[in-house]
Protein backbone atom coordinates (compact mmCIF):
# COMPACT_ATOMS: atom_id res chain seq x y z
CA UNK A 1 0.00 0.00 0.00
CA UNK A 2 1.46 3.29 -1.12
CA UNK A 3 1.66 5.82 2.01
CA UNK A 4 -0.09 9.35 1.91
CA UNK A 5 1.34 12.57 2.34
CA UNK A 6 0.67 12.73 5.59
CA UNK A 7 1.89 9.53 6.40
CA UNK A 8 4.68 11.11 5.34
CA UNK A 9 5.16 14.01 6.78
CA UNK A 10 4.56 12.43 10.26
CA UNK A 11 7.70 9.86 9.66
CA UNK A 12 9.68 13.06 8.87
CA UNK A 13 7.91 14.56 12.08
CA UNK A 14 8.57 11.70 14.34
CA UNK A 15 11.23 10.01 13.74
CA UNK A 16 13.06 13.18 11.48
CA UNK A 17 13.04 10.12 8.45
CA UNK A 18 14.74 11.93 5.23
CA UNK A 19 13.80 9.06 3.24
CA UNK A 20 10.10 9.74 3.54
CA UNK A 21 11.54 13.52 2.67
CA UNK A 22 12.70 12.15 0.24
CA UNK A 23 9.81 10.29 -1.25
CA UNK A 24 7.74 13.50 -1.08
CA UNK A 25 10.32 15.39 -3.16
CA UNK A 26 10.15 13.02 -5.55
CA UNK A 27 6.00 13.02 -5.83
CA UNK A 28 6.17 16.69 -5.81
CA UNK A 29 9.31 17.85 -7.60
CA UNK A 30 7.62 18.07 -11.01
CA UNK A 31 5.19 20.72 -10.19
CA UNK A 32 6.73 22.68 -8.03
CA UNK A 33 9.92 22.37 -10.60
CA UNK A 34 6.99 23.10 -13.66
CA UNK A 35 6.06 25.83 -11.56
CA UNK A 36 9.34 27.95 -11.11
CA UNK A 37 10.44 27.35 -14.52
CA UNK A 38 7.36 28.79 -16.18
CA UNK A 39 7.67 31.78 -13.28
CA UNK A 40 11.40 32.17 -14.11
CA UNK A 41 10.31 32.51 -17.95
CA UNK A 42 11.87 28.63 -18.43
CA UNK A 43 15.64 30.07 -17.10
CA UNK A 44 15.82 26.03 -16.45
CA UNK A 45 19.20 26.57 -13.83
CA UNK A 46 17.67 29.02 -12.06
CA UNK A 47 14.26 27.55 -11.81
CA UNK A 48 16.19 23.94 -10.16
CA UNK A 49 18.27 26.10 -7.58
CA UNK A 50 14.46 27.86 -6.02
CA UNK A 51 12.86 24.81 -6.72
CA UNK A 52 15.75 23.03 -3.77
CA UNK A 53 15.57 26.09 -2.07
CA UNK A 54 11.97 25.67 -1.60
CA UNK A 55 12.31 21.89 -0.47
CA UNK A 56 15.33 22.23 1.88
CA UNK A 57 12.74 25.40 3.46
CA UNK A 58 9.97 22.77 3.37
CA UNK A 59 11.83 20.41 5.61
CA UNK A 60 13.27 23.05 8.14
CA UNK A 61 9.81 24.43 8.40
CA UNK A 62 7.36 20.84 8.11
CA UNK A 63 6.62 21.25 11.81
CA UNK A 64 4.69 24.08 10.46
CA UNK A 65 2.46 22.45 8.29
CA UNK A 66 -0.86 22.47 9.90
CA UNK A 67 -2.54 20.03 7.42
CA UNK A 68 -5.20 22.76 6.62
CA UNK A 69 -4.42 22.89 2.86
CA UNK A 70 -2.69 20.13 0.67
CA UNK A 71 0.77 19.85 1.03
CA UNK A 72 0.81 20.52 -2.39
CA UNK A 73 -0.67 23.74 -2.18
CA UNK A 74 2.01 24.81 1.08
CA UNK A 75 4.89 23.94 -0.87
CA UNK A 76 4.00 26.25 -4.24
CA UNK A 77 3.34 28.60 -1.72
CA UNK A 78 6.91 28.09 -0.51
CA UNK A 79 8.63 28.32 -4.18
CA UNK A 80 6.37 31.62 -4.92
CA UNK A 81 7.98 32.64 -2.30
CA UNK A 82 11.66 31.55 -2.84
CA UNK A 83 11.05 33.13 -6.49
CA UNK A 84 9.85 36.59 -5.66
CA UNK A 85 12.68 36.90 -2.64
CA UNK A 86 15.23 35.90 -5.48
CA UNK A 87 13.34 38.42 -7.98
CA UNK A 88 13.18 40.89 -5.31
CA UNK A 89 17.14 40.28 -5.52
CA UNK A 90 17.45 40.50 -8.49
CA UNK A 91 15.10 43.99 -9.14
CA UNK A 92 13.60 41.97 -11.79
CA UNK A 93 10.14 42.04 -9.99
CA UNK A 94 8.00 44.20 -11.64
CA UNK A 95 8.59 47.31 -14.44
CA UNK A 96 12.30 46.20 -15.61
CA UNK A 97 10.88 42.91 -16.89
CA UNK A 98 8.33 43.92 -19.11
CA UNK A 99 10.87 45.78 -21.12
CA UNK A 100 13.09 42.53 -21.21
CA UNK A 101 10.31 40.36 -22.09
CA UNK A 102 9.56 42.76 -25.38
CA UNK A 103 12.86 42.40 -26.51
CA UNK A 104 13.28 38.55 -26.05
CA UNK A 105 10.22 38.82 -28.56
CA UNK A 106 11.86 37.62 -31.41
CA UNK A 107 9.45 37.03 -34.35
CA UNK A 108 12.29 34.70 -35.96
CA UNK A 109 12.41 32.08 -33.08
CA UNK A 110 8.83 31.91 -33.18
CA UNK A 111 7.97 27.84 -33.23
CA UNK A 112 4.69 27.18 -35.03
CA UNK A 113 3.87 24.59 -32.44
CA UNK A 114 0.95 25.30 -30.33
CA UNK A 115 2.70 24.61 -27.08
CA UNK A 116 5.22 26.71 -27.97
CA UNK A 117 3.18 29.52 -28.85
CA UNK A 118 1.59 28.85 -25.36
CA UNK A 119 4.82 29.17 -23.63
CA UNK A 120 5.47 32.05 -25.22
CA UNK A 121 2.32 33.82 -25.04
CA UNK A 122 2.45 33.03 -20.97
CA UNK A 123 5.59 34.20 -20.83
CA UNK A 124 3.86 37.57 -22.22
CA UNK A 125 1.96 37.57 -18.96
CA UNK A 126 2.47 40.13 -15.98
CA UNK A 127 3.73 38.13 -13.44
CA UNK A 128 0.80 38.77 -10.98
CA UNK A 129 -1.55 37.06 -13.96
CA UNK A 130 0.63 34.60 -14.60
CA UNK A 131 1.12 32.83 -11.62
CA UNK A 132 -2.32 33.00 -10.84
CA UNK A 133 -2.91 31.73 -14.50
CA UNK A 134 -0.17 29.25 -13.79
CA UNK A 135 -1.41 27.78 -10.17
CA UNK A 136 -5.61 28.10 -10.95
CA UNK A 137 -5.28 26.17 -14.72
CA UNK A 138 -2.27 24.85 -15.06
CA UNK A 139 -2.11 23.04 -11.54
CA UNK A 140 -5.98 22.73 -11.21
CA UNK A 141 -5.73 25.12 -7.39
CA UNK A 142 -8.77 26.36 -6.82
CA UNK A 143 -9.24 30.45 -6.01
CA UNK A 144 -9.01 30.06 -2.48
CA UNK A 145 -5.87 28.05 -2.74
CA UNK A 146 -4.25 30.33 -5.17
CA UNK A 147 -4.82 33.14 -2.77
CA UNK A 148 -3.50 31.70 -0.04
CA UNK A 149 -0.28 30.56 -2.12
CA UNK A 150 0.08 34.36 -3.69
CA UNK A 151 -0.96 35.89 -0.47
CA UNK A 152 -3.45 38.06 -2.02
CA UNK A 153 -7.02 38.69 -2.08
CA UNK A 154 -9.38 36.14 -3.28
CA UNK A 155 -11.25 38.95 -5.44
CA UNK A 156 -7.54 39.74 -7.01
CA UNK A 157 -7.08 36.42 -7.61
CA UNK A 158 -10.32 35.83 -9.59
CA UNK A 159 -9.71 39.24 -11.78
CA UNK A 160 -5.93 38.09 -12.64
CA UNK A 161 -7.10 34.52 -13.96
CA UNK A 162 -10.21 36.36 -16.03
CA UNK A 163 -7.41 38.79 -17.19
CA UNK A 164 -4.56 36.58 -18.13
CA UNK A 165 -7.24 34.43 -19.94
CA UNK A 166 -8.25 37.10 -22.25
CA UNK A 167 -5.24 38.01 -22.88
CA UNK A 168 -4.08 34.24 -23.95
CA UNK A 169 -6.97 33.94 -26.05
CA UNK A 170 -6.17 36.87 -27.68
CA UNK A 171 -3.01 36.13 -28.43
CA UNK A 172 -3.63 32.31 -29.21
CA UNK A 173 -6.61 33.62 -31.44
CA UNK A 174 -4.80 31.20 -34.41
CA UNK A 175 -5.47 28.53 -32.29
CA UNK A 176 -8.40 26.85 -31.26
CA UNK A 177 -11.05 24.25 -30.67
CA UNK A 178 -12.49 22.85 -33.94
CA UNK B 1 -21.07 28.28 -25.70
CA UNK B 2 -18.11 29.28 -28.10
CA UNK B 3 -16.68 31.18 -25.55
CA UNK B 4 -17.02 28.44 -22.85
CA UNK B 5 -15.67 25.95 -25.39
CA UNK B 6 -12.52 28.06 -26.03
CA UNK B 7 -11.70 28.58 -22.18
CA UNK B 8 -12.38 25.08 -21.76
CA UNK B 9 -9.90 24.50 -24.72
CA UNK B 10 -7.51 26.58 -23.64
CA UNK B 11 -7.24 25.65 -19.80
CA UNK B 12 -6.61 21.82 -21.13
CA UNK B 13 -3.73 22.93 -23.07
CA UNK B 14 -2.30 24.51 -20.42
CA UNK B 15 -2.61 21.58 -18.58
CA UNK B 16 -1.16 19.48 -21.51
CA UNK B 17 1.81 22.10 -21.34
CA UNK B 18 3.27 21.21 -18.45
CA UNK B 19 5.01 17.97 -19.07
CA UNK B 20 6.40 15.33 -16.18
CA UNK B 21 10.13 16.47 -15.35
CA UNK B 22 12.27 13.95 -14.99
CA UNK B 23 13.77 13.16 -11.62
CA UNK B 24 17.42 13.39 -13.06
CA UNK B 25 18.56 13.66 -9.91
CA UNK B 26 17.25 16.42 -8.50
CA UNK B 27 16.10 14.48 -5.14
CA UNK B 28 19.83 13.17 -4.58
CA UNK B 29 20.65 16.77 -4.49
CA UNK B 30 17.90 17.65 -2.59
CA UNK B 31 18.48 15.33 0.36
CA UNK B 32 22.39 16.17 0.51
CA UNK B 33 21.30 19.34 1.06
CA UNK B 34 19.26 19.15 4.02
CA UNK B 35 20.45 20.20 7.59
CA UNK B 36 21.90 17.34 10.11
CA UNK B 37 20.93 20.19 12.61
CA UNK B 38 17.71 18.94 13.71
CA UNK B 39 19.41 15.57 14.73
CA UNK B 40 22.06 17.30 16.25
CA UNK B 41 19.99 18.58 18.53
CA UNK B 42 17.61 16.00 19.50
CA UNK B 43 21.08 14.51 20.85
CA UNK B 44 22.21 17.38 22.95
CA UNK B 45 18.95 17.90 24.47
CA UNK B 46 19.12 13.70 25.50
CA UNK B 47 22.24 14.58 26.48
CA UNK B 48 21.34 17.55 28.87
CA UNK B 49 18.03 15.40 30.23
CA UNK B 50 20.01 12.71 31.32
CA UNK B 51 22.70 14.59 33.11
CA UNK B 52 20.38 16.34 35.07
CA UNK B 53 18.73 13.01 35.77
CA UNK B 54 22.40 11.33 36.79
CA UNK B 55 22.96 14.71 38.78
CA UNK B 56 19.59 14.74 40.64
CA UNK B 57 19.72 10.71 41.57
CA UNK B 58 23.37 11.79 43.00
CA UNK B 59 21.84 14.80 44.98
CA UNK B 60 19.09 12.99 45.79
CA UNK B 61 21.25 10.01 47.32
CA UNK B 62 23.70 12.32 49.47
CA UNK B 63 20.68 14.31 51.04
CA UNK B 64 18.49 11.28 52.12
CA UNK B 65 21.99 10.03 54.16
CA UNK B 66 22.83 6.88 51.44
CA UNK B 67 19.40 6.40 50.11
CA UNK B 68 18.15 4.87 53.71
CA UNK B 69 14.16 6.27 52.74
CA UNK B 70 14.44 3.54 50.10
CA UNK B 71 15.36 0.55 52.26
CA UNK B 72 12.95 1.83 54.86
CA UNK B 73 10.39 2.44 53.00
CA UNK B 74 10.55 -1.32 51.19
CA UNK B 75 10.64 -2.74 54.34
CA UNK B 76 7.42 -0.83 55.12
CA UNK B 77 5.95 -2.20 51.74
CA UNK B 78 7.15 -5.42 52.41
CA UNK B 79 5.30 -5.38 55.92
CA UNK B 80 2.03 -4.63 54.18
CA UNK B 81 -0.72 -7.69 53.79
CA UNK B 82 -0.66 -8.66 50.57
CA UNK B 83 -4.29 -7.85 49.58
CA UNK B 84 -2.72 -3.71 49.88
CA UNK B 85 0.19 -4.76 48.08
CA UNK B 86 -1.46 -5.74 45.28
CA UNK B 87 -3.67 -2.74 45.31
CA UNK B 88 -0.32 -0.45 45.82
CA UNK B 89 1.12 -1.88 42.53
CA UNK B 90 -2.52 -2.35 40.84
CA UNK B 91 -2.65 1.64 41.29
CA UNK B 92 1.08 2.11 39.94
CA UNK B 93 0.44 0.21 37.02
CA UNK B 94 -2.67 1.97 36.38
CA UNK B 95 -0.38 5.76 36.87
CA UNK B 96 2.16 4.37 34.26
CA UNK B 97 -0.68 3.48 31.82
CA UNK B 98 -2.49 6.69 31.84
CA UNK B 99 0.39 9.17 31.50
CA UNK B 100 1.91 6.49 28.51
CA UNK B 101 -1.97 6.82 27.29
CA UNK B 102 -1.51 10.70 27.82
CA UNK B 103 1.72 11.05 26.30
CA UNK B 104 0.65 8.77 23.31
CA UNK B 105 -2.04 11.13 22.30
CA UNK B 106 -0.63 14.48 22.85
CA UNK B 107 1.91 13.25 20.19
CA UNK B 108 -0.23 12.01 17.52
CA UNK B 109 -2.49 15.18 18.11
CA UNK B 110 0.34 17.02 17.20
CA UNK B 111 1.42 14.66 14.19
CA UNK B 112 -1.85 15.09 13.04
CA UNK B 113 -1.95 18.61 12.88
Amino acid sequence: MELTDADLIARVLVDDDQHAFGELVRRHQSAVRGLLRQLTRTDLALADDLAQDTFVRAFKHIGSFRGEARFSTWLYRIAYNCFREDARRRKELVGIDEDQLQAEADPQTVDPGLRHDLMHALSFLPLRERSAVLLCCQNGLSHEEAARVLDIPLGTVKTNVLRGREKLKKMLAAWGPD
Amino acid sequence: MDEKNREDWLDQQLRETAPYIDDDGFTARVLQKLPVVRSQRQSLRAVILLGITVLASVLAYVVSDGGRFVSISIERLAMLPMLWLFAVALGCGILVMAGGLIAAISKTKEVQS
